[in-house]
């Protein structure tokens, strides 16, 4: 043993996640500059979807747990914030069954997101308790159970959500750069967390789960606390998105919107930030496309008949057509690294010439 | 350092072991050794507390071991490599080293462990940005063995460390058992290659169906033991046959 030398270990994926951020930043002052009014909406519409889509990312991308509920907790966060930051005037006129205790809740916007983060966490924390205790597939199953029962409950507690019916009223509040800002705050968060101790466990669980005991991991811990965290942005993302939409219903909570989220994230590749990045990026660009084509379509009388669910029907081959050819997604397992200039470093070499 | 006594475990209705006694000394390398099913892996389950022996007793320096959780086992000092090496497939080389390290996690250290893994094991600095299941079945071993070693035990068992592996891949990991052994690492070796592992090992036991067949250092066990009676449950003559 030589003389003892620091190791350095590097971090390949950090670049691509600043690059991502920066690129966010950019693009935002870009639309806003120059972009027509329907793309500065689709901007910021896109990046609170980006803020959901990697908070999905945290757990299901480090877990390997497809987790079905997280748009319940999305939908939590939504009803949460909006009860919380409407006036009262206009929840008694829109949600006439609410209980006279919440209707005279008002506080600003921003700890309204915040607490429907926090409402999201905690009934994350108590339904997860016995949740990450199953194992992977029954596991999967209860989730998808539980997004069911969450669906249920929006749609019939007409105290709180209206029931069926639109919420409307909440304020718009969800600026482009409100909505760039939490996507780039939560990019970075979630780069941070794949690599954390916590992030490295919980991949090292979804790798092996016998193994990773056996090197003194809990995975049930681990599982526990993400699940939590995940659900956390779940919540402040819906109270954003909310806060742009202004007016929902139970629906948008529901496995048609939670589908959209999985097709994001597993085109893009669903182990990493670059990939859930690039994925809802991708499917945005080509909703948005679809949509137009759609409507241009019906209205033109270029055909003779009614063009009908392209965008769902498009996705769909979209998500099997990348299962089939690339199951880790485009950008793979690994976090994207930028290819590096000046040929090979130091020790590849120096193991070359070993080899020789 | 290590001693179990009288050792009695089983998987549901089957006995593994039928009440087997061993024992480490510090800077020892001991052979454990036997056929398929004669018990081996079940002893190294059973100390490291993956599995719950059903009676007998197993002490670490001074310590009980028995019924206490394999994470706490690890931080005692005790670390497995297991058999079919159980790398993670989908994490780094240098990740996989970092979960190592988890159980005495100092940041400086860590780097001067991680340049210390890097001498013994050239090929792990050069994939160190690659996932471990990229890595050829002799350079996954040398990961495993890699990952083990960054949580400093004061003893280290190696599961069939050789299984599965080219012959010059085999010969790599047996040097490399050679030289850990002469930094003065505490190792229990389980393999089923007994010539090479008596090669390198201190003292040796022999395990057949869940009891302890012999125990002593390899020259004794050369002369009072039939190899071949251990593997294939023969004798040999003078001529080499082996008679079953």
């Amino acid at each position: 043993m030589s003389t003892p030398k620091m190791a350095r270990i590097g971090s390949p994926g950090r670049p691509a996640a600043f690059a991502l951020a920066a690129l966010l930043i950019v693009g935002a002052f870009a639309v806003n500059a120059f972009a027509p009014f329907v793309v500065v909406g689709i901007y910021t519409y896109f990046c609170v979807t980006l803020m959901m889509v990697l908070g999905l990312q945290m757990f299901m991308g480090n877990s390997g747990i497809l987790n079905w509920t997280y748009i319940g907790f999305v939908g939590i966060g939504a009803y949460a914030a909006s009860i919380l930051s409407t006036a009262p005037a206009l929840k008694s006129m829109g949600v006439p069954n609410m209980y006279p205790a919440l209707v005279a809740l008002q506080i600003p916007v921003v700890p309204a997101l915040l607490i429907g983060g926090v409402v999201a966490a905690v009934i994350a924390a108590i339904l997860a308790w016995p949740l990450m205790r199953l194992s992977d597939a029954v596991g999967v199953i209860t989730l998808f159970a539980m997004l069911i029962v969450f669906h249920v409950i929006m749609t019939q507690w007409d105290n709180v959500t209206n029931g069926p019916r639109t919420f409307f009223g909440v304020q718009a509040f969800t600026t482009i750069w409100m909505a760039t800002g939490a996507a780039v705050i939560t990019l970075l968060g979630a780069y941070f967390f794949r690599e954390s101790s916590l992030g490295l466990r919980l991949r090292a669980s979804r790798d092996d789960r016998h193994a990773a005991k056996a090197m003194g991991i809990n995975v049930v811990g681990v599982r526990y606390l993400t699940f939590v965290l995940s659900s956390f942005v779940a919540g402040v993302a819906g109270g954003l998105w909310a806060h742009y939409i202004t007016s929902f219903s139970p629906k948008s909570f529901y496995v048609g919107e939670m589908f959209v989220l999985l097709t994001m994230l597993v085109i893009g590749g669903a182990g990493s930030i670059s990939g859930a990045t690039l994925g809802a990026l991708l499917v945005t660009v080509m909703r948005e496309g679809l949509r137009q084509l759609e409507g241009y379509l019906n209205n033109s009388g270029v055909i003779n008949f009614e063009v009908y669910g392209l965008t769902e029907l498009t996705m769909a081959v979209l998500l099997v057509t990348i299962l089939i050819v690339r199951p880790a997604g485009i950008v793979g397992g690994q976090e994207f690294r930028f290819p590096r200039i000046g040929g090979k470093r130091k020790p590849a070499e120096a193991a070359d010439s070993d080899e020789s | 350092m290590l001693t179990v006594k009288d050792l009695y475990a089983s998987y549901g209705a089957i006995n593994a072991l039928h009440g087997i006694s061993l024992e480490v000394n510090e800077g020892e390398l001991v052979a454990l050794l036997g056929t398929n099913g004669a018990g081996k892996s079940t002893t190294l389950k059973s100390i490291c507390g993956v599995l719950r022996p059903q009676g007998g007793s197993v002490e670490f320096l001074g310590e009980d071991l028995i019924g206490k959780k394999p994470e706490a086992i690890l931080k005692k000092g005790i670390s497995l490599v297991p058999e079919g090496r159980e790398i993670f497939t989908s994490l780094s080389v240098a990740e996989n080293l970092r979960i190592g390290a988890f159980s005495c996690y100092e940041r400086d250290r860590y780097r001067y462990d991680l340049e210390e893994m890097f001498a013994l094991f050239p090929i792990l600095e050069e994939r160190l940005q690659q996932p471990g299941g990229l890595l050829s079945g002799g350079e996954q071993q040398m990961l495993a063995i890699a990952r083990a070693l960054m949580s400093h035990p004061k003893l280290l068992m190696l599961d069939e460390p050789s299984l599965g592996l080219s012959p010059t891949m085999v010969d790599q990991i047996f040097d490399l058992i050679a030289t850990l052994r002469d930094r003065g690492t505490t190792i229990l070796l389980v393999e089923q290659n007994a010539e090479r592992a008596l090669r390198v090992a201190d003292r040796a036991y022999v395990l057949k169906t869940g009891s302890m067949e012999f125990s002593g250092t390899p020259a004794e066990l050369e002369s009072e033991l039939d190899i071949a009676s251990v593997y294939f449950g023969g004798t040999k003559d003078g001529s080499g046959e082996v008679t079953v």
